[in-house]
Parts: structure tokens; C-alpha cells; sequence
């Protein structure tokens, strides 16, 4: 797409050239996302400040089939805001208002390109926080969280992104816009939940342009605990008595060996030796949580674990969050390379899935650290390799693999959270059958009849552009966002 | 004649939506607005397709076939101490297809959220007569596109549901239940505002007509040790802060939680609001009897004039749906048309055959 393109002319009488990006050098930034190993070059960037300049820009890209990318803060795990070779890239950070908070309905009303934490910031001074939180929340945008449905280590309890929308205004593909939900905290309430539906659409339908959020109390008394245990195997099963116990905690999670050496390693969070860590924490009205943290602790004892301890103030707490919400990118001082992975297996199969991975990293003769969200049966599994000797990656990539096809042996997903985006598409043949397939297509071909939104990501096509080295994300390098 | 099926397989249902050029999904009846009557659309009565598919305790989900009543589902995962956390709204008569084609979450949903926020997956027949899952089985998956949640509230317009899974949680063992009384409308919303932003996590949050005033209803479940403080506290908070009347404790039953218990009219029906707008809506539906639930964002209402409801919602801005009565076209209101819903429609049901 040269400047003589009609899509770049028309874009220059909507934005003025700071916010109309085409040199190489302006561009550099927008050439990758989380997933480090694709890189690709859009013909253009543009940079909106209104609502207005977007649904324009869709209606140009429509008009003249150009494929376009919607990108918040670029920390997709799975490719997902990787750009279009000679497409358009529409940042839309600068998109970043609080429209209105009305803490006495407990609902704010945001721009896409808002920043995750900065709701919460925006709700604290009336005892309220935004509950969603992925590790990456201090610079993902709610737009990216909803374009993946994005989820966090609290998520147990209230849900993922999808399950805190109220109400959205978007503008689809083919330039059509639409609202759809409430103020209500019912949401869509009569008539389909469309809601439901575009979120974790990763892109592919159109654009966020509003987005309407339920806010929750701030509890009043978090209980956390972390245990120690001498096997990896014994942690699972303490999460299965937690479970069947009928508490309901507001996060559980776990850590094996080598996370826990690496995280040590990194912040010194004094976490025990051990083969494997279990931290559960209780949230809710103090009076229930003292009882129910009274009971977790006896269960706790009973379930092999060598050391117990419990945070006794927020320092204490934060410190035991600081040591698993750092683990990932401690776990890659470890490495100069690694993959994560976020497939899903039913609960009561998570003995059975650790098992089965410590045999293919024996097998595949590679180090693969075990942080997970255990509640939900949601694996993260880094597997480390370095990227400078030759077929490492691929060796690593072949594992990846062979994990995400456990999953869904087990009766799980490949994704719990990071999405399909561009690199999991392969593995969507092996999630669903060809008339699931089929449907999902058509569907977004009634959205998108030029499939000019996101194409290439989620569906197995197209070329895949150049692999090259992974890594941590800048930000991760420099401590400024952990992953999960 | 009309002509009606009863499948026990999904081959025969899909062969009942092949043969046929309008289709319209029924579970038990329970909500007599939603079905039409015309002669020329074909029935298919979906209450054989019932029980249980799977449902293992330690796994917290539970699958079944569309035609599952509610009872059944609500008695075994009580057997495990567990729960719907969107309390389905018609616990007796209703079909769980035909909650989740409705979108009919009871006051219980205050705490945890609605059916949308329960439902996993689902296996549906669509327009085309074509059989296939959507969504998963598994409590979180990011992997396509998530029709299942769409499902919700879709009254069987895009595809026939045909089994149905949910993430499900433990249910608290005890509860104990409040009743407040406020002079004033605003009184009382001032204290569902002031509960709103505190510390108390209630199961349930009502607000209902009295004789004198204002009726509000507040739930609390948990341990039996820590429900009497909790229940003090919460208690001399609302005393303190927002002057009630009364504040008394009052039996707990399965009655006063029942919604619609006292609705009695020809029509019935749910109105989507948020609790700002429940003057608002007083104004427009004087007369007609009601209960305002989930905090008061959803209101249950009762009237004899269906059309009179219909055109002070529309005034309003405010959507809402007839449950029960014999009514032309149960969306009231603000019709919750989107162009996204046409473009589904065209993609599952191209042939528009299902109404
Ligand atoms: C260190 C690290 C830790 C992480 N931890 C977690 C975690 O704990 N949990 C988790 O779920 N994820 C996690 N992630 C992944 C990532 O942060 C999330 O997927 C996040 O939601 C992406 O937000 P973003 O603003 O960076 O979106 P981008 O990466 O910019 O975009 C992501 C996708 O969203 C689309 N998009 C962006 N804006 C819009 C919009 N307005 N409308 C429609 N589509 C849009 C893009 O096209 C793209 O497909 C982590 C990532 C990193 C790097």
C-alpha cells in the first residue's frame, strides 16, 4: 500500500499526519505484541481520539476491502494484535476516558483504550474496584480484555471480562454500529446476550468503541494462606479438598519447583523449598472468612503439607502475591526463551495433566516451569529453551503442542484466557469439528463479509508471517508487567 | 391442524426442522406468552429430551438435556449441597431450555450474576437442521466464538437447544433473611445504594410495594456461626445510616424468595432497568402490581393491560418481555433489536424458520 493508495488519502483528510503513522521507523512499534516471534509490518497506523475518527476509518477499510487490527496496549499473548502485512493498525490507547462512574448503581461507563487498573483507581475512593485482573492489568486496555474475554488470578469467584460487561457500543466490520445491554446489572436482559457474544470475539466482529462495567465492593477481610508441599501431586489434591469443601475462595493458585526457585530468585519473596506451593485466598465479610479460614487451615494441615503459613497483614499478603505474580518473568531470567501455554483441563483431571506433562518434558528432554490458576483448572506451563540454538524453538513448539492436545484429550480448551489469536489457530481443527468451524465462520462472514477485521487470527489459513526469536516483553524485561 | 413433534434424538428434531418451513421450540409451556399459536408453524415440544447428562459434584458443572425441569436439576445438585447461582425464576413448572431462552434469573442472581454469566456450552439444532455444540464443558474457555452465551435470551429464534452445560457453584448452608421498611420510594433506594457501596454480601436484594411504603427484602447466606453477627451488623448499619422504619428478621423460606408469588393478572412480565429508573417507571405503571429484584434492576410486573405496559416501557426507553397471558408480541417496549443479532440470525437460520 503506497501513499498513492486510496486508503491512505482518505485517511489523510481525517487525521492530521502526527496520528497518520507510515514511516518505518513510526511503525516499529506496532510490528508485534506479547508473542514476540511474529513480527509484521502494517502499511499504516492511525491514532483516534474519538469515537467519531474510528467508526470512519472502519467505514474506509470496509469500503475499500483493507484489512485493519485493533490494538490497545499491544500485550497479547497469542498474536492477537500482531498487524496485517500492508493492513491498517488502529491504536486506540489515546481512546482512554472514564466516561462516568456512578458508584451508587456500582457501573462506569469507559473508552476502549482505558486501562485496566486505572478503573479500579478511578472506583477506590467509594469502595469499589474493577474485579477482572490480569497479571499484564497495569497496561492492558479493556478493549483487549474484551477481545479475549481476558481473566486474572481472582476470577474464581465473580468471572472473567465477559462476566462484568453491562453494555457496549461497537462498530462492526463492514462500518455498521451498534449498541447493545444496559445500566441494568442484567445486562442484555431481553433478548439475545450479544454481549456474550463479542466478547472474546478477539477482534474479528469490529470495534469496542463503549463499554459498560459492574463494579464491585471492596471486600471487607482477605484471608491468604500458602502451603507447602514435598510433591507436586499433593498440592493438586489439596485443591480438590478446598474445592469439595463448598468454600468458595476468591483465588487458587500454584506453583511448582522450578517457578518457585525462579521467583524466589527474583523477588525474594522468602517462599519455603518445596516441590510445589499452594496459596488460596478467602475473600468476604470478615465474620465468614475468620470461620471459613479457621476451617481451610485444619484442611490445610490434614493434606500433607510440610509448612503452612498465613499472610497476618496486607504487607504479608502482598508479599506471597508478589512471588506468583512475578513467577513469569522470573521463570525467564531462567531461560533466555520460553513459551507459555494456557490450555484448560476439567478439575478433577489436574493430577492426571501435571502427571502426564512431566512425562513429555522428560520425553522432549525440556525444562517446563508449572504456575496455574488451579481453581479453574487453567494450566500455564513455560517451557524454556534457548532460541539461539538451532530447531529449539521448533523442539519447544512441538511440545506446546503435544500439551494442547492433552487438553483436549482431557475434555479441556487450548485457551483459557490468552486466546487463539495467531498462534493457537492450527490447533482449532483439533478443539472443534469441521461444521463448528463452518458455523463460526459464517458467522463472521455475516459480519465481515470482506473479512477485513482481524483476519488471519483464530481460523487455521493464510500464511503465518516469519517466526522469529521469543522473548519477554519489553515491559516484562524492565519488571514493569508479570504474566499468569 | 398444527403440527408438533415430541423428539426424543436430535436426528429426529433436526428432521423435524428440515421437514418443516416454520419452527417454533417449546419446553413445558410454563411462560404462555412465548408461543405462538398460528396455524402454520410447526411445534417442537422438547419436554422428552430431558435428564441428566453428566454432572459430577467435584467438578462444579453440570450438563443436561434441554427438556430437564428445573426441580430435577435444582433436587440433585442440592443432594451435593450445590446450586444455580442465577436461580432460575420458575423452579417448578419450567424447563431449563426454555429459562435460558428466556433469560429468567431469580433474586438470587444479585450475588453471583445471571444465567449468562452460568452457562458453558450447548448443543443446539439451528435454522438449517444442522447439529452441533457450541461453547465447551469446561468452567473457562477463550477458544472461538462464544454463541453460547448468545443463547441467552434468544426465545429458540436461532437454533433449538437440545442440551445444556453450566459452571455451578457450592450453595451456603444457612441463611437468614430481613425485611426493612422505608416511608419513601427514594428512602428505600437510598438504601440499595448505601448497601450497594458496603461491605455486606447479600444473596438476595428485593424491593417491593408495601401498604404503608416500601418493602425491602435482604438475604445473607454463609455458616451458621458467623450468619447471627452478620446478620447484627448489617442490621445497625442500614438502622444508622438509612433510617428504616422496622428492621426486622423474618422467616427464611422459599416463598418469600419466589418473585412472582404475589403477581397475580393477566399478564406478567420483566422489565431490564436500572434501579435509577424505578421512579421513572412508577410514574408510567401506576396501578399495576410489582416487585423489583436483583437490587432493583430487574422489575417483575403484573397487569391487565398488556398494551398500556407496552407503550409506557417504549416511553421510557425501557425493554422488557411478557411471560405469561395471552399476548400478541411478548417484547415490550424498547425492542433490543441490533444489527448483530439480524447478522447471527442470517448466519444460523438463514432461512428465518425458526420463530
Ligand atoms: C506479562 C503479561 C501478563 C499477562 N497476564 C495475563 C493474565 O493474567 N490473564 C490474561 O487473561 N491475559 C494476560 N496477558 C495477556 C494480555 O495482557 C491480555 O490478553 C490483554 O487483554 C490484552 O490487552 P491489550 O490492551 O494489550 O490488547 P492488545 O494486545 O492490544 O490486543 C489484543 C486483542 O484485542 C483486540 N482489540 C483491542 N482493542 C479492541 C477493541 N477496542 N475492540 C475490539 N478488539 C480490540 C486486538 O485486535 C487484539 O486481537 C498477559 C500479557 C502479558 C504480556
Amino acid at each position: 500500500m503506497k501513499n498513492a493508495h486510496p486508503l491512505l488519502q482518505a485517511l489523510e483528510a481525517l487525521y492530521p499526519p502526527e496520528r497518520l503513522l507510515t514511516r518505518d521507523a513510526q511503525l516499529l512499534t506496532y510490528e508485534s505484541d506479547a508473542l514476540t516471534a511474529f513480527h509484521s509490518k502494517p502499511a499504516a497506523a492511525v491514532i483516534p481520539i474519538s469515537e467519531a475518527e474510528v467508526i470512519e476509518t472502519v467505514r474506509l477499510c470496509h469500503q475499500l476491502a483493507v484489512p485493519f487490527v485493533a490494538r490497545g496496549s499491544g500485550t497479547s499473548l497469542s498474536g492477537g494484535s500482531l498487524p496485517i502485512a500492508d493492513g491498517l493498525l488502529v491504536a486506540l490507547n489515546r481512546l482512554n476516558r472514564i466516561k462516568s462512574i456512578d458508584p451508587e448503581q456500582r457501573i462506569a461507563v469507559v473508552e476502549p483504550g482505558v486501562v485496566n487498573l486505572h478503573i479500579t483507581h478511578a472506583a477506590a475512593p467509594y469502595g469499589l474496584y474493577y474485579a477482572p485482573d490480569p497479571s499484564s492489568q497495569s497496561i492492558c486496555t479493556i478493549g483487549g480484555n474484551i477481545a479475549f474475554n481476558s481473566g486474572g488470578a481472582h476470577c474464581l469467584k465473580y468471572g472473567m471480562t465477559s462476566n462484568h460487561v453491562l453494555g457496549m457500543k461497537v462498530v462492526l466490520a463492514d462500518g455498521a454500529v451498534t449498541e447493545f445491554g444496559s445500566d441494568s446489572l442484567d445486562g442484555c436482559g431481553v433478548g439475545p446476550d450479544l454481549i456474550g457474544l463479542f466478547v472474546g470475539s478477539e477482534g474479528l466482529f469490529g470495534i469496542a468503541l463503549e463499554i459498560t462495567v459492574r463494579l464491585l465492593p471492596q471486600p471487607e477481610r482477605y484471608r491468604t494462606l500458602l502451603a507447602a508441599y514435598d510433591d507436586l501431586g499433593k498440592a493438586g489434591d489439596a485443591v480438590s479438598r478446598v474445592v469439595a469443601s463448598g468454600m468458595l475462595p476468591g483465588a487458587i493458585e500454584i506453583m511448582d519447583r522450578l517457578a518457585i526457585q525462579a521467583a524466589e530468585a527474583a523477588v525474594q519473596a522468602g517462599y519455603p523449598d518445596a516441590e510445589a506451593l499452594l496459596i488460596v485466598e478467602l475473600e468476604g465479610e470478615a465474620p465468614q472468612v475468620e470461620a471459613e479460614f479457621a476451617q481451610l487451615q485444619a484442611m490445610m494441615r490434614a493434606s500433607g503439607a510440610f509448612e503452612l503459613r498465613s499472610a497476618r497483614d496486607e504487607a504479608e499478603r502482598a508479599r506471597i502475591w508478589k512471588g506468583r505474580k512475578g513467577a513469569f518473568s522470573a521463570v525467564g531470567r531462567l531461560s533466555p526463551d520460553y513459551i507459555v501455554q494456557d490450555g484448560v483441563v476439567p478439575r478433577s483431571r489436574l493430577g492426571e495433566a501435571l502427571t502426564r506433562i512431566k512425562a513429555l518434558k522428560t520425553k522432549h528432554q525440556l525444562e517446563v516451569a508449572n504456575v496455574f490458576h488451579a481453581g479453574d483448572g487453567n494450566l500455564h506451563p513455560l517451557i524454556l529453551y534457548d532460541g539461539r540454538q538451532p530447531g529449539a524453538l521448533e523442539k519447544a513448539e512441538a511440545l506446546a503442542g503435544e500439551i494442547l492436545a492433552l487438553c483436549i484429550k482431557l475434555g479441556g480448551s487450548i485457551t483459557g484466557e490468552h486466546g487463539v489469536g495467531m498462534e493457537k489457530r492450527d490447533y482449532m481443527p483439533a478443539m472443534f469439528s469441521e461444521q463448528e468451524l463452518d458455523i463460526m465462520q459464517a458467522l463472521r462472514r455475516a459480519i465481515d463479509p470482506k473479512e477485513i477485521a482481524n483476519r488471519g487470527k483464530m481460523f487455521p489459513s493464510g500464511e503465518a508471517p516469519a517466526l522469529q526469536q521469543r522473548g519477554m516483553h519489553p515491559l516484562e524485561r524492565q519488571g514493569v508487567i508479570s504474566r499468569e | 391442524m398444527t403440527t408438533q413433534s415430541k423428539p426424543r434424538a436430535v436426528a429426529e428434531l433436526q428432521d423435524f426442522v428440515r421437514g418443516n418451513t416454520l419452527v417454533h421450540a417449546r419446553g413445558n409451556g410454563s411462560k404462555s406468552a412465548l408461543h405462538p399459536a398460528a396455524a402454520d408453524i410447526a411445534i417442537a415440544d422438547l419436554s422428552l429430551m430431558r435428564g441428566i447428562v453428566e454432572y459430577q459434584p467435584a467438578e462444579f458443572t453440570l450438563s443436561a438435556r434441554a427438556g430437564s425441569p428445573i426441580a430435577e436439576l435444582k433436587a440433585a445438585l442440592a443432594a451435593e449441597g450445590q446450586y444455580l447461582p442465577f436461580d432460575p425464576l420458575l423452579p417448578e413448572r419450567a424447563t431449563i431450555g426454555g429459562t435460558v431462552a428466556a433469560n429468567l434469573s431469580g433474586s438470587r442472581r444479585y450475588r453471583y450474576g445471571g444465567l449468562r454469566d452460568f452457562i458453558l456450552g450447548a448443543s443446539v439444532v439451528d435454522g438449517g437442521g444442522r447439529a452441533y455444540t457450541v461453547g465447551g464443558k469446561v468452567v473457562k474457555n477463550a477458544a472461538g466464538f462464544d454463541l453460547s452465551k448468545f443463547l441467552v435470551g434468544s426465545l429458540g429464534q436461532y437454533a433449538i437447544m437440545t442440551e445444556l452445560t453450566f459452571k455451578v457453584f457450592p450453595d451456603a448452608p444457612h441463611f437468614s433473611s430481613l425485611r426493612l421498611r422505608y416511608q419513601t420510594l427514594d428512602a428505600a433506594l437510598a438504601a440499595i445504594f448505601f448497601l450497594n457501596q458496603s461491605i455486606f454480601e447479600l444473596d438476595a436484594l428485593d424491593l417491593l410495594p408495601a401498604a404503608d411504603g416500601w418493602s425491602l427484602l435482604a438475604r445473607l447466606g454463609g455458616g451458621a456461626d458467623a450468619l447471627p453477627p452478620r446478620l447484627e451488623r448489617i442490621r445497625a448499619a442500614l438502622q444508622s445510616e438509612t433510617a428504616p422504619q422496622a428492621a426486622e428478621e423474618v422467616a427464611d423460606t422459599a416463598r418469600l424468595w419466589q418473585p412472582l408469588r404475589q403477581l397475580d393478572a393477566a399478564f406478567v412480565a420483566k422489565v431490564v432497568l436500572p434501579p435509577k429508573r424505578i421512579p421513572a417507571l412508577e410514574r408510567g405503571i401506576s396501578g399495576c402490581q410489582r416487585r423489583y429484584s436483583c437490587g432493583g434492576n430487574i422489575a417483575w410486573v403484573a397487569t391487565e393491560d398488556i398494551a398500556a405496559l407496552d407503550r409506557a416501557l417504549a416511553a421510557l426507553g425501557l425493554a422488557g418481555l411478557c411471560l405469561q397471558g395471552d399476548c400478541e408480541k411478548p417484547l415490550l417496549g424498547k425492542a433490543p433489536e441490533s444489527i448483530l443479532s439480524a447478522r447471527v440470525k442470517a448466519a444460523l437460520d438463514p432461512d428465518g424458520k425458526l420463530v
